[in-house]
């Protein structure tokens, strides 16, 4: 099957007036599959927001794709096409959702307004219809009484309610490929699962694709098909869900990991992995986690690895993996690389691990 | 609605009434009834606000003045909303040197003193029609606007839900008109109610001097000239449009609060 979205040699550049430019998306290439929801995980500046905002064309003044880059959607390279091009795409074929839902909603504007103008935006339709279908999309994304909500202002709306209705409104050119960028950062945990559950029935019902850009692996688990970890501009590993939270097979996945709270099991300190991303203009020379990996080896500080086959549509990118016989690992965090040493595990009990690491299993007809 | 706002409604309420309805029921302003007995009248029922030297009704005067007073105030400040508006937007959302050009005539025209450059204009028009007057004052009144408007747009432009309309594909155009614009409407509102007192002192300030509405028509700052030479015998001709003009400045200087408390909740 051709994929909806193939991303090859993703790379973002800012130019500068003074010394060179800084590449702060770095050589990403990944596909999505219509009705696939595929997560792309990484911590704060990492380039997540950048690679989705560069799907539509939306990166911001100064940001600049590389003339390798080919963002192919339906066959045709959007990484070419003109803005007037690219805006026939936006909210029709590619939509987005943004982090915060109150201030993505416009606050002068009654919601239903907001989503018929969407709605006629995209079709030709009347300014009654408009509205009436308006009405049956936020009951489509779960809001009661539609009626009366429609001439709500977003203030007189809850946070997850707002999100709903942004979800609406991205709904409403009927995309294939919904881009939704930290969609329940800002809401409590409850309305958390049930904002993914709303995109999860979507994606079902309306066949549409999903990225979904998050720094939390925790609400991956069961809610995507595949993971894409992005490390400071570049791709970490990238597996199935299940293989990934199974065994995942780059240092900083596991970081990942490990720092997500649980709810049985000890009450210690949460680990964390030490130091912060770095800003793009200071990125190290060779494998860009080694100042903060727990298991470095000499070649790690010199190049920059490849991304490899692990197994099966699993792939990572780093050289412990390769490391020669009796070669040691140094660096910070000996208690993360006593959970280290690798090896293959069956099928069977890679399920069960990856229920144990919070991943819950979709058994779902597809 | 506090004591003020209320004293504000109030006194709109009755120039309103006085500009709308007292012209149909007072008597011609322009009719010079007996010169020989019947000039600098006091006030009597006959003539509610006495007569002027010409023997002339200062009662119809003043509504009629009212008329005219209060259009040009009201034209000249939708003139000058519309203009900053305008420009302001485009001050706001352009990029590079179009903006940068804006700016910099925003910053001229708020350097430059508007009453200088009104006399200038209208000494060099001459005889001006009301209209005309209106649309001069209006013309000179749009920086103040702008600059307004410009730093709302400013504000509002990376707002993410200018992004977000942005990114599901609406048009620039669209997106100012229908994303920025009403968003940034609210202190334009309170300035645009305020500037009509500025305009009506301005307007009876130029005609005061000479450079207004030409005679015999009334306006207030008209009459204030004309009842200056007899103010020690007749004091009631410069009260009526003196006192007009207090009242109107009043209302719409309490109606700009009011909208400001109204609109900008956190602005001191």
């Amino acid at each position: 099957m051709t994929p909806l979205l193939e991303v090859t040699d993703l790379r973002i550049t800012f130019r500068r007036d003074s010394g060179p430019p800084i590449v702060a998306v770095d050589g990403v290439s990944f596909t999505v599959s219509a009705g696939e929801v595929v997560a792309l995980v990484g911590e704060s500046g990492c380039g997540k927001t950048l690679t989705g905002l560069a799907l539509p064309g939306l990166l911001p003044p100064g940001a600049e794709l590389d003339a390798t880059t080919h963002i192919r959607f339906n066959g045709t390279d959007l990484a070419g096409l003109s803005e007037d091009a690219l805006r026939g795409y936006r909210g029709r074929r590619i939509a987005m959702i943004f982090q915060d839902p109150l201030t993505s909603l416009n606050p002068v504007m009654r919601v239903g307004t907001q989503i018929a103008e969407a709605i006629r935006a995209h079709q030709q339709v009347s300014r009654g219809e408009a509205r009436q279908r308006a009405i049956a999309l936020l009951g489509e994304v779960g809001i009661a009484d539609p009626e009366e909500r429609v001439d709500s202002y977003p203030h007189q709306l809850s946070g997850g309610m707002r999100q709903r209705v942004m979800i609406a409104i991205a709904l409403a050119g009927e995309p294939e490929l919904l881009v939704a960028d930290e969609p329940t950062t800002a809401l409590d945990v409850t309305v958390q699962a049930q904002i993914l559950e709303l995109l999860d029935r979507l994606r079902v019902s309306r066949r549409m694709a999903v990225l979904l850009i998050t720094h939390d692996l925790g609400i991956v688990a069961g809610r995507a098909d595949r993971v894409i970890v992005m490390y400071a501009g570049r791709i970490a590993e990238t597996a199935t869900t299940v293989a990934l939270f199974a065994t995942p097979a780059h240092p900083y996945t596991r970081g990942l990991f490990a720092s997500i709270p649980r709810i049985e099991g000890s009450s210690g300190r949460l680990p964390s992995i030490p130091g912060t991303v770095p800003r793009p203009d200071q990125w190290p020379i060779g494998c860009r986690f080694h100042p903060r990996c727990p298991v470095v080896i000499a070649n790690c500080r010199e190049v920059q690895p490849p991304l490899e086959a692990v197994a099966t549509s699993h792939l990572a990118a780093c050289w412990w993996r390769r490391r020669r016989p009796g070669e040691h690992a140094t660096g910070p965090g000996r208690r993360a690389r006593q959970a280290l040493p690798r090896r293959r595990i069956p099928q069977r009990q890679c399920a069960r691990r990856a229920r144990r690491r919070g991943c819950l299993l979709r058994h779902r007809s597809r | 609605m506090t004591t003020q706002t209320k004293f504000g409604l109030g006194l709109l309420a009755l120039l309103t009434l006085l500009a709308v309805v007292g012209p149909l029921v007072a008597a011609d302003p322009n009719a010079q009834r007996d010169l020989l007995n019947g000039t600098l009248q006091p006030p009597s029922l006959a003539h509610l606000l006495g007569t002027d030297e010409f023997s002339r009704d200062v009662f119809s005067r003043l509504a009629s003045g009212a008329r005219i007073s209060l259009g040009v105030a009201v034209v000249a400040v939708a003139v000058a909303a519309f203009l900053g508006m305008v420009i302001g937007l485009a001050a706001g959302a352009s990029d590079g040197g179009l903006s940068g050009l804006l700016r910099r005539c925003i910053d001229i025209g708020l350097a430059v003193p508007r009453i200088v450059v009104l006399l200038v204009l209208l000494s060099a028009i001459g005889t001006v029609p009301m209209w005309l007057f209106a649309l001069v004052l209006g013309a000179t009144g749009w920086p103040a606007m702008a600059r307004l408007i410009r730093g709302e747009t400013l504000r509002l432009r990376h707002a993410q839900f200018v992004a977000a309309a942005r990114a599901l594909g609406a048009p620039e155009v669209r997106i100012l008109w229908r994303e920025i614009l009403p968003g940034a409407l609210p202190p334009v509102l309170v300035a645009a109610t305020l500037g009509v007192a500025d305009a009506m002192l301005l307007e009876a300030g130029l005609s005061f001097l000479g450079l207004g509405a030409p005679p015999p028509a009334a306006s207030w700052g008209g009459m204030l000239l004309e009842s200056r030479s007899v103010m020690a015998v007749a004091p009631w001709l410069v009260l009526a449009p003196g006192l007009a003009l207090v009242a109107a400045t009043s209302a719409a200087t309490l109606l700009g609060d009011a909208l400001r408390r109204r609109l900008q909740p956190d602005a001191k």
